[in-house]
């Protein structure tokens, strides 16, 4: 029998059922106190322009049920998903529904007026609150054992360089949206910049000392001191340099040159998420947004045999079928990245503790709008995929038209926060989203 | 021997029993050639002389005489601090200041990239346009506005050529820093803005978006002082998004539009930014190096670099990682590489050339390109990485963080000498080609570069910085006054004050005649309006500063300007000896000492019946106080028609004012005044003075003694500062004339 990784694996094994975990987990006699909490792990994935809702929702409900072909390439990790139908965002107010979807999908609380005209509606500015993924990165941020170097970490693919409702998800704040980073070379920067840094100083150093004794010799005795004083802190940053290189950890390779266009979609997202599974194995953050484009965004998706822009298809009508079959193609592309995301946390291992990144990990996928031509804010696209919030996974549900507030509650619960509302609270009813664990 | 030990002094018992094996002053002699030095404490040398001391005779020389003796010694030669203090001064080797390093790395990059252009011109230009957005067709005009503070109220810059709910202005321009450190940069709007600072992409604020109530916006920026940054002000009174104006029904509602730019510079309450420091004509962008230094050693009184510390050495690798993060990723603008360039390898090593050669401030030899360049590049597959070794490489060497390193004492040592001089920072092109041509070899030719150079911006910067040392107000003092004995002297007053300060100097230093006694006899300052109100000048409330002249007759230059009155001086009553002090320590250069003991002044409701003279003097009458206050005091009390805000008054609690003092000369004379414009007129003509300025002026200049520039350096310059009329500018080119050239002492 292979050894037992951890206490999860441990309670597995025994057997123990579900409800029998709480009364077990109290119990120091099993012989895990040493081991801290296990970590656990947020990430949201969005995509625009709602979903195709007959290819898209499963028509069963429970355990039970058969991906449609928009959500087909999740069945390698059919156990591990939950998808939620009847989700809605119940969120009005100023602003058209791309903007108040896209605005008020994690903050659940209305857009400010402003002076930004959408297709309908009054304008708009920004959102009234904070999102959940920094409601919950500022909770562990607070608390030195959940503290990370970032936080959280916001990453976007194409998403356009200006800053207004349609392009803002994630928010600090009140009128403070967070503009996600769509460049990987910045991300890469921003995740290992200074050890490139450390690198680059680590190779001048010789030619640095050289340098010093040089110019040593040329000048007088009374200001040779000082040299050799300033020598003495290059020797001191060569000693440091390479007590902090051993405690380091592996930088990865990163593809040079991708430029940023409509084509390269599909390779920036591979990069970004490639460098966010590296972030969560070298635990840079616990929560993470990836921002494909953005509300209304019109990717061109030629590598599928799609021509037209996404947005602008999303407007034919039902009876469209061409256009139906299109809005899969892309809803299923989408959700390959889902799963290339939840292949990569599954096959990367638990950094100092059993089992794998998605076994700590919960993915989120959504969208601003139920569906592209009704603009409906109901039903939602929630699909969840991941161990990391102790949901019951491996099944579909089907809600009465509960608002997603709620859903965003019981994210913040799963993650160990346990606020009463969030955002706005009459949109928060009986708390979190009933028969998720 | 012991009968009269008692009588004999330390030195008289060295002198008889030690001097002729260790030489008069601890020398050593040939058969005892070890110096007397070391670090031994005197009750150490005291056992040893006991002990070991003479060696011919060893127990001679104890108890009294051997404690005498090494007391002598310690205090006269053997100690660090009296090897200090018995070394001629010498030019030391010196690492960049925190100063010139900022302005080196800024002038290092901006090598690169095209320069200049701070012309006459002041304000900002606007471009007004009839739609949301900046297209040409709807530009309506373009005019240059004095400042950006506007309110549109609900009809529009003007009613016949703009609808009232759609218009949008682009300001362009460049604004000038006076002073290094953090900028906080106010957008005030009820309407949609953003602004540019020195990043033409990337907006300080970004407030295209309105969004709820919010009017204000702030976001802070580092900038150095006398340089000039670009500027780009968006505003727009329109909706954004989607263009809905096809649909609109009915009348659009009435909303107000007003829009204001301001700033707040650091120590300082927020301002409109005023039309001095704006010009329309935009200038390139500028590297401004945002790692925080540990501050330079100024215990001598000026900032100087003879002096490493680990958190500097730190501070100058955090600099280094920040500059090459900044030109690997400006590639295209500094080394014109494209990502696709062919040749881009070539143009990025011809790139590091240069950028190695100015950071060096010279050529590089064969060797030094090997190493500097070519290793790196060979050492390294990825181009960008070994853009960044150089760049490491060469702000980390002691070629570039130190002043005349290499020994080579040549005319590219001379040119570094006159930029640092003039401007605490590199060699421009042009004074790099004269030295590669031989044209910096006469006094002539350093006097002509020096000419060329002295009215830049950047030795306006460090001129200015001098002053505000000079006068003592280089950090800006609190000047918070009794409410009730001031009102309405507050933080904005206090402020403007600053600023007229800075004009005055500015203009008296920079007019044609730079004449220093102009300083301190002028009876003009500058004021504006809100000044003008509080020093009941006749001025438009919202005039800009101007020309203007205060207490005609009676006041006398920056002895008498309202922010030293202010700033010497407590918050109800003013304070003749702070103001003594600074006149003896400033214009003066006498060194003081620090009083015997800390002595809180006497409260002024407990004397009510005094005057402020009088109580001063009933404070320092003691004798203990009298050594200094005796020559301190009556300084002060010449300014005393001037009161804690430097308003004149010709009493004080209904008595007259006396303001009658003495001035002690050097020479043991005692001249008696009356009043501030007497003492001004025998401080402007005493030699005292201008020995004491050239002094103290000098050391901020070359940054080394002057005393190590030979024993006639002082008065050398005082001479030929005296003959060109006190001429401020030609004083500093005559320093750098006499200072640049002549090679120094020590060789390879």
């Amino acid at each position: 029998m292979a050894p037992i990784r951890n206490r999860r694996e441990f309670i597995r094994d025994l057997g123990v059922g579900a409800a029998a975990l709480p009364f077990l987990l109290n119990l120091p006699s099993l012989g895990f106190a040493n081991q801290t909490q296990r970590k656990k792990r947020l990430v949201v994935m969005f995509s625009p322009n709602g979903i195709v809702p007959k290819t898209f929702w499963p028509d069963q409900e429970g355990e039970a049920f058969t991906f449609k072909e928009s959500l087909k390439p999740l069945e390698p990790f059919r156990d591990r998903t939950l998808v939620l139908h009847g989700v809605c965002d119940k969120v009005r107010g100023d602003g058209d529904n791309h903007m108040r979807g896209m605005g008020c999908l994690l903050t659940g609380i209305e857009l400010f007026p402003g002076n930004i005209q959408g297709g309908s509606d009054t304008p708009a500015g920004w959102a009234k609150g904070l999102s959940i993924d920094q409601e919950i990165k500022n909770h562990l941020q607070g608390q030195p054992e959940t503290r990370t170097r970032f936080g959280s970490l916001e990453f976007g693919v194409m998403v356009p360089d200006r800053a207004d409702t349609w392009t803002r998800m994630v928010y600090a704040g009140a009128n403070k949206p967070l503009a996600p980073i769509d460049d990987p070379y910045q991300m890469f920067g921003k995740l290992y910049g200074n050890v490139k840094d450390k690198e680059s100083l680590k190779s001048i150093l010789d030619d640095l000392k050289d340098d010093l004794a040089k110019v040593g010799s040329k000048v007088s005795a009374e200001d040779r001191q000082l040299l050799q004083e300033h020598a003495t802190f290059v020797r001191e940053m060569e000693q440091e340099l390479k007590e902090s290189a051993s405690a380091g950890h592996a930088v990865p390779e990163i593809e040079p040159g991708v430029k940023e266009d409509n084509d390269n979609i599909p390779k920036i997202t591979k990069m970004q998420i490639d460098l966010m599974v590296n972030g969560f194995a070298a635990d840079f953050a616990r929560v993470a947004t990836l921002q494909i484009t953005n509300s209304v965004g019109g990717a061109r998706m030629r590598w599928i045999g799609v021509t037209e822009g996404h947005h602008e298809l999303s407007h034919n009508p039902d009876s469209d079928e061409k256009s139906q079959e299109k809005l899969t193609k892309i809803n299923a592309w989408y959700c390959e990245q889902m799963a290339y995301l939840a292949k990569r946390l599954a096959e990367t291992p638990e950094p100092g503790g059993g089992g794998s990144l998605l076994d700590n990990t919960l993915i989120v996928w959504t969208n601003e709008l139920g569906k592209g031509n009704s603009h409906t804010l109901d039903d939602i696209p929630f699909v969840l995929v991941g161990n990391g919030l102790d949901f019951r996974m491996g099944r579909s549900l089907k809600y009465p038209k509960l608002p997603h507030n709620r859903l965003l509650l019981a994210l913040a619960h799963g993650m160990g926060h346990t606020i009463e509302r969030f955002g706005n609270p009459n949109y928060c009813g009986a708390g979190i989203l009933p028969n998720l664990s | 021997m012991e009968a009269f030990a008692a009588d004999r002094t330390g030195e008289q018992i060295y002198k008889q029993q030690c001097a002729s094996c260790h030489g008069g002053t601890g020398e050593g002699t040939v058969d005892y050639p070890r110096a007397l030095a070391g670090d031994r404490s005197v009750a150490q040398l005291s056992g040893l002389i006991a002990k070991t001391m003479p060696e011919d005779d060893p127990g001679s020389c104890v108890g009294d005489d051997a404690n005498k003796v090494a007391a002598y010694i310690y205090e006269s030669f053997y100690s660090s601090a009296a090897r200090a203090r018995n070394k001629p001064p010498r030019i030391e080797l010196s690492r960049l200041t925190v100063r010139q390093y900022r302005n080196a790395v800024a002038d290092l990059i901006g090598g690169f990239q095209e320069s200049g252009g701070w012309d006459e011109r002041r304000g900002v230009r606007g471009q007004y346009y009839k739609a949301r957005q900046y297209r040409d067709g709807d530009r309506v005009f373009d005019r240059v506005d004095p400042e950006v503070r506007f309110d549109f109220g609900v009809t529009g810059p003007d009613p016949e050529k703009f609808q009232p709910n759609e218009f949008s202005i682009r300001w362009e321009g460049s604004v000038l820093a006076p002073e290094t450190g953090e900028y906080e940069f106010i957008v005030r709007t009820e309407n949609a803005a953003s602004l540019w600072i020195n990043d033409n992409r990337k907006p300080l604020i970004d407030a295209l978006v309105k969004s709820g109530t919010d009017t204000e916006y702030r976001a802070s920026i580092v900038l150095l002082g006398g340089r000039a940054y670009p500027l780009r002000l968006e505003f727009t009174k329109a909706k954004q998004g989607v263009d809905d104006s096809k649909n609109r029904k009915g009348k659009p509602p009435e909303v107000k539009a007003s829009i204001a730019l301001e700033w707040k510079l650091p120590h300082r309450p927020a301002e409109t930014i005023p039309g001095h420091c704006l010009s329309p004509r935009m200038v390139p962008e500028s590297f401004v190096v945002t790692t925080a230094f540990p501050p330079d050693d100024r215990s001598v009184g000026y900032e100087r670099g003879t002096s490493v510390s680990k958190a500097w050495d730190q501070a100058t690798t955090s600099a280094a990682i920040e500059v090459a993060g900044y030109v690997t990723s400006h590639l295209r603008q500094l080394a014109n590489a494209q990502e696709k360039d062919s040749d881009r390898e070539k143009k990025l090593r011809e790139f590091c050339l240069r950028f190695v050669e100015r950071a060096f401030r010279r050529p590089l030899s064969d060797d030094q390109k090997q190493r500097y360049i070519d290793r790196q590049f060979s050492d390294s597959k990825d181009l960008e990485i070994a853009v960044k070794r150089v760049v490491l490489l060469a702000l980390k060497s002691p070629r570039f963080l130190y002043r005349e390193v290499d020994g080579n004492a040549d005319a590219y040592d001379v040119a570094a000498r006159i930029s640092f001089g003039l401007w605490d920072s590199l060699p421009d092109q042009a004074l790099l080609n004269a030295a590669a041509s031989g044209q910096l070899a006469t006094r002539e030719q350093v006097v002509r570069q020096a000419e060329r150079m002295v009215t830049d911006l950047r030795t306006h910067a460090k001129v200015r910085a001098f002053f505000l040392h000079w006068l003592r107000v280089e950090q800006v003092p609190d000047l918070s006054k009794d409410a009730e004995r001031f009102p309405g002297f507050d933080e904005t007053i206090a402020s403007d004050l600053r600023t007229s300060l800075d004009l005055f100097l500015e203009d008296v230093v920079w007019s044609e005649a730079s004449d220093f006694r102009k300083l301190l006899l002028s009876d003009f300052l500058f004021l504006n309006g809100r000044l003008a109100k509080y020093y009941d000048v006749e001025l438009l409330p919202d005039a800009p500063f101007q020309r203007v002249t205060l207490y005609p007759g009676e006041r006398a230059g920056v002895l008498t300007h309202p922010y030293l009155m202010a700033a010497f001086a407590y918050t109800s009553t003013t304070s003749p000896i702070h103001r003594g002090v600074f006149i003896s320590r400033s214009v003066l250069g006498r060194s003081l000492r620090p009083p015997p003991e800390a002595v809180a002044p006497l409260a002024p409701d407990l004397h009510a019946g005094l005057s402020t003279r009088d109580r001063v003097t009933l404070q320092t009458s003691p004798a203990a106080c009298m050594t200094c206050h005796g020559r301190l005091n009556p300084l002060g009390f010449g300014l005393e028609h001037f009161d804690a805000v430097g308003r004149f008054r010709e009493d004080e609690k209904g008595k007259p004012i006396d303001s009658t003092g003495i001035y002690e000369t050097l020479s043991g004379g005692s001249v008696p005044f009356s009043g501030a414009r007497e003492l001004a007129g025998l401080l402007a003509a005493s030699e005292e003075t201008h020995t004491a300025f050239v002094e103290e002026l000098f050391h901020t200049v070359v940054k080394q003694p002057i005393r190590a520039f030979g024993p006639r350096a002082l008065s050398d310059l005082r001479r030929s500062f005296a003959a060109n009329g006190f001429n401020i500018r030609k004083l500093i080119v005559e320093m750098i004339a006499s200072t640049a050239l002549p090679a120094r002492e020590w060789k390879p």
